[in-house]
């Protein structure tokens, strides 16, 4: 009965491939859509349980004082705290967009076990302070490698002529984690501190501070010591960790699930009703052969089983198609969106689920026609035309 | 010799139950399409419609949104007493207002947290934002921890109704009226431009709005100002400014809805396609008769296209009438420039309907292409032995 099956799909090539061309291509889009939430919640999920972030409480644009360090480091279960302030910069074109961080040269290794030297030495950057450390994904992307001198524009913190930051390449890092970017630029906090000063006349703040909590310390009391020691300013502190830092950043977005949910289920709704009538096409174009079956003895069941198995079929190997192209392109869209959705990946489980989709629209696109032909009359089947 | 079109119109009729599922496909096509484009439309419209040209904004040089703009207070109090271009009001007071904005962490009423606008302003601020009104409780008194709140805050962010405190870092703002604008601001909380950068430890103001004299070029002010040896600064009229914070959302949307329209286009094409072979494959002997009463394959050819297209038609017009519900349905997404939370309505403007027809033509054109061409290729003795 299968090879029946297989043999009518191919009577009818232009049709079975179209519908197997449309049902990759939704196999295609589902994967898409559910990979770009399961990215954003890895980002969560996969977050550092060791690192705590203090930022402030009143808005992620306040920052805090310097002075806030050395009382931070006094708190029971602080390892060590490390400064880190977002720069905001680009390079030579506003679309040229990465993240740039001023940091604690010295604990920038220590505070992430996931970052790994690819080029160049932690020695030479840790060394000297007019030097940077930059990701793999940036020395890729602009070219960029140990001993380049990179000039940064500060879009936040500007020069007074708009000149730019010089930053020359000490080391190139690797990051061993798919959640932690690989397109960021670290420079001295030393530097920003002084050229800000002397910019401004008064020293800047402090952007957030990150804790590397011991290991067996309670993170809840850290971070309520904290809070509480500076409830009464000047700068009250919020204190979260890592998922919960990051969390704040996906809630931006807005309502993403929903609204791809939303696009999801129209695109179930188009390809279900595609494959119901490619199904129904088909099955009215056999009515002859059911009569010829019927008349031979075949049961109704025989039948049903005979065309959801087409439908199913199909189905089944547009699925596969759809997984396959799913598989060959996201590197290729993992890379366009590096800077959007960094650490863009395909799991295992959204495959799975695409592919059970797949099955089972072909099973609900197949029980209707598979249905009105095994209740036909073989009289009247036989009597209708081929 | 023309194929008369009711011909086509009546076989789609006649297979009713295969033309109605595939416009229903295309219709969930052009429905997604739709709703992404009246979201943008929605997001932008607020922004354009509500920006005046008769408003300027002076903003720090290098600045591209009024977070990133950081004045000295001193020197936007020289540019307000001392800018010739200002305009005055009776009393001969600038038509200027020195303004702060920062984005404060706030809990949804929903849960979570989000960033909503906090601006100070000074009381010249009400008269030029002519739109902004309080429509409940009163306006905050000068110099006093009062704020007003925007009516789209209300019942989406905690401590937002009359009477309610908004602590902000350790000064707690007592929440007096409720604000009305056409505009962003209808998502900001306002108060009196002194007190809210006194709670927030900040000297610093954000930008400096003011009414310009009749005749006064907002662009040549702009290419003059920006070289000033005393307060170098870049001005541009409201309007372009909002319409500017669009611009990133914008690109998103637009193309996200680009890709979704190929991906799931081309899904649709292979449907019609599909529809139109399996059509034209049922009535191949009707199509040996056409030829054999002298029509010609090229009227042949576009009387099929015109079919498949009408098919695209009602697709369209299912997908449209899909998506007309979304039309005024409030939602909230991140003004990515600043990013802080605006709330706006999806819209279902004439240009997001247009686009979407016009998208189902395409879709009707493409996939009857291929078919049509087979049935006038056909020739009359083999279609007609097709029996």
């Amino acid at each position: 009965m299968m090879r029946l099956a297989w043999r009518n799909l191919r009577k009818h090539p232009v049709r079975a491939l179209l519908t197997i061309g449309s049902m990759a291509v939704a196999v295609f889009l589902l994967c898409t859509l559910i990979s770009l939430i399961t990215t954003l919640e890895a980002g969560v999920k996969q977050a550092g349980t060791r690192r705590l972030w203090i930022q402030s409480a009143v808005s992620l644009f306040v920052d805090l004082p310097t002075s806030y360090e050395s009382k931070i480091q006094a708190v029971d279960g602080v390892a060590r705290v490390a400064k880190w302030q977002w720069f905001g910069g680009y390079y030579q074109e506003r679309s040229n967009f990465f993240a740039q961080f001023a940091v604690d040269p010295a604990k920038l290794f220590e505070l992430w076990p996931e970052l790994e030297i690819a080029n160049g030495t932690k020695e030479s950057f840790v060394g000297r302070r007019d030097t940077c450390v930059i990701g793999q994904g940036l020395a890729d992307e602009y070219g960029w490698k140990v001993g380049d001198v990179i000039p940064i524009i500060g879009g936040l913190f500007a020069k007074p002529d708009e000149s730019s930051w010089d930053f020359e390449v000490a080391a190139v890092y690797r990051s061993t984690k798919a959640t932690v970017d690989d397109r960021t630029l670290f420079f001295h906090w030393e530097n920003f501190y002084e050229t800000m000063k002397s910019i401004t006349g008064t020293p800047p703040n402090v952007g957030v501070f990150i804790v590397e909590r011991t290991p067996e310390a309670e993170p809840t009391s850290i971070m309520a010591t904290i809070d509480g020691m500076f409830e009464n300013g000047p700068q009250r502190v919020q204190t979260t960790t890592e998922a919960e830092f990051n969390l704040q950043f996906v809630s931006m977005i807005g309502n993403l699930p929903r609204f791809i949910a939303f696009i999801g289920a129209g695109v179930l709704i188009a390809i279900v009703l595609a494959t119901v009538n490619t199904m129904l096409m088909a099955a009215r174009e056999q009515t002859h052969e059911i009569g010829i079956l019927k008349a031979l003895g075949f049961a109704d069941r025989s039948v049903f089983w005979y065309f959801l198995g087409q439908a199913v079929l199909l189905c089944a190997i547009g699925g596969g198609i759809g997984l396959a192209i799913v598989q060959v392109t996201s590197p290729g869209l993992a890379a366009s969106m590096a800077s959007a959705f960094p650490g863009y990946k395909v799991l295992a489980s959204t495959y799975a689920t695409a592919g059970l989709v797949a099955l089972a629209v072909g099973l609900v696109a197949g029980v209707i026609p598979a249905w009105q032909s095994s209740h036909l009359n073989s009289v009247n089947a036989l009597r209708a035309e081929n | 010799m023309k194929v008369p079109l009711h011909y086509n119109l009546r076989s789609l009729f006649v297979r009713r139950s295969s033309t109605l599922l595939t416009i229903f496909g295309i219709g969930a096509t052009v429905a997604v399409l739709a709703g992404v484009l009246a979201l943008q439309q929605g997001f932008a419209t607020l922004f354009t419609e509500s920006g005046r040209e008769g408003l300027v904004m002076f903003l720090r040089p290098g600045a591209t949104n009024e977070g990133d703009s950081l004045w000295q207070r001193d020197r936007a109090e020289r540019l307000v007493k001392t800018l010739p271009e200002i305009a005055t009001d009776e009393d001969g007071r600038p038509l200027a207002s020195i303004e702060c904005y920062l984005a404060i962490r706030r809990a949804r009423v929903a849960g979570g947290e989000t960033n909503v606008p906090i601006r100070g302003v000074e009381p010249m601020s009400k008269t030029l934002h002519a739109d902004v009104v309080s429509v409940d409780g009163q306006w905050f008194k000068p110099g006093a921890d009062e704020v007003v709140v925007g009516e789209k805050l209300v019942g989406r962010i905690q401590n937002c109704r009359v009477g309610d405190v908004i602590q902000l870092n350790i000064t707690p703002m007592r929440v007096v009226g409720i604000l009305k604008s056409e505009g962003p601001f209808a998502s900001e909380i306002w108060g009196d431009l002194d007190r809210i950068l006194e709670a927030l430890n900040r000297p610093t103001p954000n930008r400096v709005i003011a009414r310009l004299d009749a005749g006064v070029s907002w662009r040549e002010l702009d290419t003059r100002q920006r070289k000033d040896k005393e307060v170098p600064a870049k001005v541009l009229s409201e309007r372009e400014y909002l319409t500017g914070q669009t611009a990133a959302l914008s690109i998103i949307l637009l193309s996200l809805g680009g890709f979704l329209a190929l991906v799931m286009g081309t899904a649709a094409v292979f449907t019609a396609t599909n529809t139109m072979l399996s059509a034209i494959a049922a009535r191949t002997y009707e199509i040996g008769i056409l030829l054999a009463t002298g029509f010609r394959p090229i009227p042949i050819f576009f009387s099929f296209l015109f079919e498949s297209l009408v098919l695209g038609l009602l697709g369209g017009a299912v997908g449209c009438l899909m998506a007309l519900p979304l039309n005024g349905v409030e939602t909230g997404t991140t003004n990515f420039q600043t990013f802080t939370e605006i709330a706006f309505a999806f819209r279902v403007t004439p240009t997001v309907l247009i686009t979407s027809v016009l998208f189902s033509l395409v879709l009707g054109l493409l996939g009857g292409a291929i078919p049509a061409w087979r049935a006038a290729r056909l020739t009359a003795i083999e279609a007609l032995r097709r029996r």
